[in-house]
């Protein structure tokens, strides 16, 4: 009884402190977001007048000035955007899963070999790398095109290596001995039955993925140069270095804030199917 | 561990080498037509001097190692300054990843566990995550200036008398240094968290459950259950996040405006790389520093792959045949 | 998932075929190709010029964040001998901080190659910065940027006694009178400016040599010895404050409450970063006014070159003439964009006006005060190598670890000579 109770006020005293620490990282996370938001109901001139802890009353001025801006056309922009980034992520997810599949499973001659390779192209920093890309691309003539952007994510390095590693802690063998046993083809066992168990490792790097193509700046915005065709952190930079007479910082910071939305909401609905993955995944069978 | 090794393996007769090589295949191709070709011209033009002088192309020119002698002579004050900036780089890394990865952790068990049974989850995982959302750049150009002289950061500690006059947090080793971890740890920690969350929850229940009736505490649970069966992830997690650590750029460069004040103590290797390649196209010199830069993450990150696989491989197998026994 | 990557691949294919067929269709009629970083000059051009039937003007606009725009730029240009003829750069923007880079280079076409001639109505600046080693010309900027002391007319009476434009600048005309009212400035209770990069400009554009000589050896100028010089006596007293150009701390002195007295800058200055003076209810409209102050100097510009390869000469002269000989042009740029255009008459025109002031000066014709300023600006000692982003903005900004007493001034300057060494490997340093 005494043990009960001591037990339980040990967690209740937990819960205090975890809601405390939870609380406190809320807050420095959303510092900077509030301040986006306050940034993004102000005008320039305010902008330039130094912080503000309280909004003030442009904030419409600045959405209808970023929405409908006649030279660069946001919502374009950020169709293209969202094009690019789902397709890399699904591509990217769906191919490095077959690869750390394939590596997982089965034995094969210069197996250990593709492993390492793998890990060594992935500490291969992408920056030098990335402007002989670009001048590769542009002697293909690949510029204005969305390919050089969206296919190269079937190769990636870190996300094989994410999946190999979940492989390792959650996919039981057995289940791809099951499988064979009851006829299914090694194609149709991995889309059918390893797919779903690998749902959250899948969801948790299709978000990294859809992030990191949606803020991607220097590559495309050195493949893309029409109008019609460019990507969010372009107009961005293009609005930053737009000339005086139309330099406005609120709308920059509108943009800004505009940008997060898709990300956000393609976020809550992926990281639900983390949560929902495991819960109907098949490992626990 | 792969099924045709297994000295039980019952199909022995059919192989299945074959699936392995078609389901690599893709990854291969695409490899090998967008990113192996530059990578290696990258090694390739760290042998010659390859730079623009305005619009004239000067070079190539093979040259040998001399890129390479020159990043590791003296300057005249007799500091090698690539060792420098890789000590920059790990420093600004391991003070960022080590409140990281502590706090990533905790998290992930505090989100996961079924007796603390924490409301509001889907907010605060949200919330957490949401700094990786803004692009670098922004999230850098909102830190300085929240942090400038006459930012709100300034202006707070002199209403509440903290501080009695205006703090320039950009001229102390210590203060920039501070902020520029302290937005790495923002921007990744809740990136970590998600990722081990992901992975605690891939972990079979009953597991907990068997070891909780058995008499295990929490901390114990932690030891012996959950950070065994997670090491695969969390190794994931360590080497992703060393690469990027070494790689670091975009947030050093604009909060310090390009320049790693002060004295370029918080300078990185690729903000050094950068500096060669963003004006003159110095494919030479950037190249021979991207292999140094790839040299030395191999190392450090072969290091903590080898020793943290090896460490934890004899509980991985546990766990398995445990699994097997209670599905009887 | 198969579904999934079936209706992804489809839209792969979409995407390449409908890249394919747009440049396809590109080989048909003229095409006049225009490379800028921004839609400056392009909203005059559609406004001001009307495009000869037939043509079809493409604008291709990369943001010069991250150095992109001069990096596309450059590989267009590398590869322009090998372009198709409707894919060649027929005009390309550079500014002052660059265009030494494009105009000594074949990238770029002397403009007696279409036909065109420079005015005698041009700012001589603008020829010069537009001219290579050759004495040819290659281009021509629509605009003039003189430079000026702006200063706020509430304290100069308190400093001066005095806000009228003409006895300002006769206690202005030479750093050592500047100095002077510094330290009355400060025993007022005012700073005289608020960056320690404020007069950095009037110094480094009246500098008689180079940054770097034939030898490729770097050199510090006398003027930007004396700006050192200065800066270091600034600080010390407390005459300026240690923030950049650009930053808040430097733009909160802007409003009504502001302590400083000077400020430099061109026209597009009051628009572009006085927002603060011009807020409604902190700010300071009408408290202002220009002067030359203690050297003539110039910031900025845009101009306008012929790259080389163009096949569409007849239009490029065309352009050009358009934006600096015509006068009824030019008078439109004054009066519905506020630039100051490069034609001396129609500047004249609007000097002489005396229905013409700014209401942001106090009345005060800032066409006619900036007309006066133009004559002194010197070009001649500009290199190749760009100028301000890399040499001027290093210098300053390595020194402000210095001004900050965070380095001393010789490892400060090591870190300018690295910095130098990593961007331009010719270069040599001390």
């Amino acid at each position: 009884m005494n043990e009960n109770t001591k037990s339980r006020l040990m967690m209740i005293l937990l819960r205090v402190v975890v809601y405390a620490i939870l609380i406190f990282l809320t807050v420095l996370c959303l510092f900077s977001f509030y301040m986006m938001i306050i940034n993004a109901t102000r005008s320039n001139a305010q902008l330039q007048a130094g912080f503000r802890l309280l909004p003030q009353e442009h904030f419409w001025d600045n959405l209808k000035n970023a929405w409908t801006d006649a030279s660069i056309n946001i919502p374009r922009g950020m169709l293209n955007s969202l094009f690019i980034a789902l397709t890399s992520a699904a591509l990217t997810t769906y191919f490095s899963a077959l690869t750390a599949y394939g590596v997982h499973v089965y034995s094969f001659r210069g197996k250990n070999l593709v492993f390492t390779f793998i890990m060594a192209i992935m500490m291969i920093p992408a920056q030098v790398s990335a402007v002989g890309f670009v001048q590769m691309m542009n002697k293909l003539h690949m510029t204005n095109n969305y390919i050089p952007l969206i296919v190269p994510s079937i190769a990636a390095p870190v996300v094989f290596f994410y999946m190999k590693q979940y492989m390792e802690s959650v996919l039981p063998l057995e289940i791809v001995e099951a499988a064979r046993c009851d006829g299914s083809s090694e194609f149709r066992t991995f889309n059918t039955i390893i797919l779903p168990i690998m749902k959250p490792a899948i969801a948790v790097q299709a978000i990294f993925s859809f992030v990191s193509s949606w803020n991607n700046y220097f590559i495309p915005a050195l493949l893309l140069d029409k109008a019609e065709m460019k990507t969010v952190p372009i107009m961005i930079a293009q609005l930053r270095s737009a000339d005086y007479s139309k330099f406005d910082m609120g709308k920059v910071y509108m943009f800004i804030l505009l940008a997060i939305l898709p990300v956000m909401l393609v976020y809550i609905i992926l990281s639900k199917s983390i949560i929902k993955g495991v819960t109907s995944g098949s490992v626990k069978g | 561990m792969s099924l045709d090794n297994r000295p039980s393996g019952r199909r022995k007769s059919v192989s299945y080498a074959k699936w392995g090589y078609i389901f690599i295949l893709p990854f291969f191709l695409v490899y090998f037509i967008f990113t192996l070709i530059p990578q290696v011209l990258t090694v390739y033009n760290s042998f010659f001097t390859n730079y623009m002088d305005g619009l004239t192309h000067i070079g190539p020119d093979f040259v040998g190692l001399k890129n390479y002698v020159e990043l590791f002579t003296p300057n005249k004050q007799g500091v090698i300054l690539i060792l420098k900036y890789a000590g920059n780089t790990m420093i600004l890394w391991f003070l960022g990843a080590i409140p990281q990865f502590a706090i990533a952790l905790l998290l992930a068990v505090f989100f996961t566990s079924y007796r603390l049974n924490i409301k509001g989850q889907g907010f605060f995982k949200t919330v957490i995550y949401m700094p990786n959302l803004i692009m670098a750049s922004a999230f850098s150009m909102l830190f300085f200036t929240l942090f400038s002289k006459v930012g709100p950061v300034n202006q707070l500690l002199q209403q509440t008398g903290l501080a009695d006059k205006t703090i320039d947090f950009f001229v102390s080793k210590v203060t920039v240094r501070g902020l520029i971890a302290l937005m790495n740890f923002l921007m990744w920690f809740g990136n970590t968290t998600i990722v081990l969350m992901a992975g605690i929850m891939g972990i079979d229940q009953t597991l907990f459950e068997a070891a909780t009736i058995d008499g295990a505490n929490a901390v114990k649970v932690f030891f012996r259950v959950t950070m065994p069966l997670l090491m695969p992830i969390f190794v994931y997690c360590l080497i992703t996040a060393l690469i990027g650590g070494i790689q670091m750029f975009d947030v050093p460069q604009v909060l310090t405006n390009r320049l790693g004040m002060p004295n370029r103590t918080s300078f990185t290797l690729v903000m050094y790389l950068n500096n060669y390649l963003s004006t003159s196209k110095n494919y030479g010199m950037s190249g021979a520093i991207s292999v140094i830069i790839f040299l030395i993450t191999g190392v450090l990150g072969g290091i903590v792959y080898k020793f943290l696989s090896a460490q934890y491989k004899e509980p991985v197998e546990q766990p398995r045949r445990v699994r097997k026994g209670a599905r009887k | 998932m198969k579904k999934l990557i079936a209706i992804v691949l489809c839209l792969l294919m979409v995407v390449a075929a409908v890249a394919c067929k747009k440049t396809e269709t590109k080989t048909a009629g003229k095409v006049f190709n225009i490379y800028a970083w921004n839609e400056e000059f392009k909203g005059f051009f559609e406004k001001y010029y009307t495009v000869p039937e037939g043509v079809t003007v493409n604008w291709i606009i990369n943001p010069s964040d991250g150095g992109v725009y001069q990096q596309k730029l450059d590989e267009a240009l590398l590869n322009q001998a090998n372009a198709a003829a409707d894919d060649k750069v027929d005009m390309f923007l550079a500014e002052a901080d660059y265009i030494g880079k494009y105009v000594n280079s074949d990238a770029t076409m002397g403009i007696d190659k279409i036909g065109f001639k420079n005015a005698d109505t041009m700012y001589k600046y603008t020829i010069q910065a537009a001219t290579d080693d050759n004495g040819v010309c290659k281009g021509v900027s629509f605009q003039c940027c003189p430079s000026a002391l702006i200063y706020r007319r509430s304290i100069a009476k308190d400093v001066l006694g005095t806000d009228d434009p003409d006895e300002v600048q006769s206690k202005l005309d030479s750093w050592e009178k500047f100095e002077a009212v510094a330290a009355d400035a400060k025993a007022k209770g005012y700073y005289m400016t608020a960056s320690f990069a404020e007069t950095f400009r009037t110094f480094s554009n009246n500098c008689t040599m180079p940054w770097v000589d034939a030898n490729k050896t770097l050199q510090f100028d006398p003027m930007i010895e004396a700006w050192i010089a200065q800066t270091e006596k600034f600080i010390d007293n407390g005459y300026t404050l240690d923030c950049g150009i650009w930053d808040d701390e430097k733009n909160q002195q802007m409003f009504a409450d502001g302590k400083t007295m000077c400020f430099f800058g061109p026209a597009w200055y009051f628009n572009f970063c006085m927002g603060n003076a011009q807020d409604p209810e902190k700010g300071c409209s009408g408290d202002w006014a220009i002067c030359e102050g203690p050297m003539a100097h110039f910031w900025g510009g845009t101009w306008l070159l012929a790259a080389n390869g163009s096949d569409n000469t007849d239009m490029l002269k065309d352009i050009f003439e358009t934006f600096t000989v015509n006068e009824d042009v030019c008078s439109k740029l004054v009066e519905n964009e506020k630039q100051f255009p490069n034609n001396t008459k129609v500047v004249d025109k609007f000097a002489n006006d005396p229905n013409y002031g700014s209401k942001f000066l106090g009345g005060q014709n800032d066409i006619l005060a900036f007309s006066k300023l133009t004559g002194n600006i010197k070009w001649e000692n500009h290199t190749n190598y760009d100028q301000i982003q890399i040499l001027n903005e290093s210098l300053q900004s390595c020194l402000q670890e210095y001004f900050k007493k965070s380095v001393d001034k010789d490892t400060a300057l090591a870190t300018f000579y690295q910095k130098i060494n990593e961007t331009y490997p010719d270069i040599v340093t001390p």
